[in-house]
């Protein structure tokens, strides 16, 4: 279980992550989501006290991670996979953390066949390609037989099959009752591979919640060849709803009081006509996600 | 497949008793040791402070009538060839992780920084004392050639002789450790290890204070030749200058600096 409260960073006073919490439990895969810059790193690197923190707590099963007596047998990290020492084959990068952790290198050759570096064993790390560097990281992470993971943009570099690769690992790893964080900046994914998100932006978390919550959309249009007969039927019933696309109107779902079936049944008690009647294809996490990272994107547009 | 037969140990409800001790500190210090001397780079670096040593060695050899034949004389090229580089693999020692950004694992295996460090600190002793043999061994060859060819040796191997020997090379060896886990960086500190003594020795010219307690050509120097008596207090001054001050603030500094 990874948990973190209020953790807090300043660099020269100004606020970089600001008052994160998070809980991920075992058995699932958490997704970091935030552009680059957001402070995903920083937080990863605060719950590992590699970053000291400038306020609020983090703990890695109960006890802070620089108390854990050997932290490697506890939970797995890969914070940056391009930080390992060139000149050093893949075999004895390796062979250096299993001999830390205090795991039989046998373990060695079981985690370069997992990951799908056996044949590159042998070649200097130098020599590697970013998704090869990912995997040894993966496998690094892997080394202690931990029951959590925590990856800063694993599925960097990786190329479509090493990504599809990460996910079946991974979900295999938190079907065994691990933990997992990971970040990502991209939002798909996350979807495809994690069941609970934390969306941070500027430093602080924006959204948070089952990813099956936070997709489920937040509107529902509804059209009707009588539009004004149809506004009414809403206003009358005491539904949020703006006009559009089109002729048809987008209706708040109100944190789920109103449904599809509600509007349906207040369409048939007024005596109005629907012609369509469906959840937006916009769901909610894709709109937060885009305004920020939209946001983002325009904000740095205007400062270039 | 092979993913269940890794992660199979690891139920949900894993028991707790099986949760690992600390890592012991003898194995921080083997997987240090490995560091350090396992990469392509490393061993180049050591080969090239074992030729230095020998070439030093040889002068002497060679050139019987420009040195003392004796064992102070030949322990001294061989210190004096040591040092050249050895305070350089020092330096890699506490720099190189930082450079290759390696210290983010390193530093995530045993979060406890100080035990990283004194393991770091006791491979470079080791690697010290290791050199200071070889050199020994260098020396001694050194002498059995000049005795063979027949020159008049002194039998003047003392314990003080030895003593003052080895604690050159570690001294400078410190020094290495001080100004790499002070600056973090390989390029600098290896400039600063080179450039440092030599700017002592120009001052030194200008001023005697630098020269007497500062100027490591020589008050180490001192401690190469043992001449203890009357300059205990430059020497002391001058570890505290060039070892002490500069290794605790290097690692109050290698301590609390944040991994960015």
């Amino acid at each position: 279980m990874i948990t973190t409260t209020a953790l807090t960073k300043r660099y020269d006073e100004v606020p970089v992550v600001r008052d994160v919490s998070l809980h991920c439990e075992p058995g699932t895969i958490t997704g970091f989501l935030g552009a680059n810059g957001a402070g995903k790193s920083t937080t990863m690197k605060m719950i590992v006290g590699l970053v000291r923190s400038d306020g609020g707590t983090s703990t890695i099963d109960g006890r802070p991670f620089v108390e854990l007596p050997n932290a490697t047998r506890v939970v797995g990290t890969l914070l940056d996979a391009s930080a390992m020492h060139p000149g050093r084959s893949g075999r004895a990068t390796l062979t250096i953390a299993a001999r830390l952790a205090g795991v039989g290198t046998t373990r060695v050759q079981r985690l370069l066949d997992l990951v799908g570096l056996a044949d590159a064993a042998d070649k200097r790390v130098g020599t590697y390609s970013l998704g090869m560097r990912q995997r040894l990281g993966i496998a690094q992470a892997l080394v202690g037989e931990p029951k959590a993971l925590i990856l800063d943009e694993p599925a960097n570099g990786l190329d479509p099959d090493g990504i599809a690769w990460m996910r079946t690992l991974l979900r295999d790893f938190a079907d065994h009752g691990g933990t997992v964080l990971l970040s990502s900046h991209l939002l798909h994914e996350v979807q495809a591979t994690a069941d609970h998100v934390v969306v941070i932006a500027d430093g602080a978390v924006v959204a948070a919640g089952r990813l099956d919550d936070l997709l489920a959309s937040s509107t529902i249009l509804v059209r009707s060849p009588d539009p004004v007969a149809l506004a009414a039927a809403l206003r009358a019933a005491r539904i949020d709803h703006v006009p559009g696309p089109g002729d048809a109107f987008t209706v708040d779902v109100g944190g789920g009081r109103v449904t599809t079936e509600v509007l349906a049944s207040t369409a048939r008690d007024h005596q109005v006509l629907l012609t369509e009647l469906r959840p937006s294809e916009a769901n909610g996490l894709e709109q937060l996600f885009f305004s920020l990272t939209g946001a983002k994107a325009a904000s740095g547009e205007a400062a270039a | 497949m092979t993913t269940s037969l890794t992660f199979g140990t690891h139920g949900g409800a894993a028991a707790p008793s099986s949760v690992p001790g600390p890592i012991p500190f003898a194995r921080l210090v083997r997987v240090e040791w490995a560091k350090a001397t396992d990469t392509r780079a490393a061993r180049w670096l050591l080969a090239l402070v074992a030729l230095s040593t020998a070439a030093m060695v040889l002068t002497p050899v060679v050139a019987p009538e420009s040195f003392d034949q004796t064992w102070a004389s030949y322990l001294r090229v061989a210190a004096l060839g040591l040092t050249i580089l050895l305070p350089v693999v020092a330096i890699l020692l506490f720099t190189g992780e930082w450079s290759q950004r390696s210290v983010i694992t390193t530093f995530t295996q045993e979060p406890r920084r100080m035990r990283v460090v004194n393991a770091k600190l006791a491979v470079s002793l080791l690697l010290g004392g290791g050199a200071a043999a070889f050199g020994g061994v260098l020396a001694a060859a050194g002498i059995a050639c000049s005795s063979a060819s027949g020159r008049s040796l002194e039998a003047d191997l003392t314990a003080g002789a030895v003593g003052g020997y080895l604690l050159f090379v570690l001294l400078n060896v410190l020094a290495g450790v001080a100004l790499g886990a002070l600056l973090q960086s390989s390029a600098p500190a290896i400039a600063a290890s080179f450039a440092l003594p030599a700017a002592c020795a120009v001052l030194g010219t200008a001023s005697t204070l630098v020269a007497d307690w500062i100027d490591p050509s020589s008050t180490w120097n001192w401690v190469l030749e043992a001449e203890w008596s009357g300059h205990l207090a430059q020497i002391s001054f001058s570890v505290l200058f060039w070892v002490v001050v500069p290794l605790a603030a290097g690692v109050a500094r290698t301590v609390r600096r944040d991994v960015a």
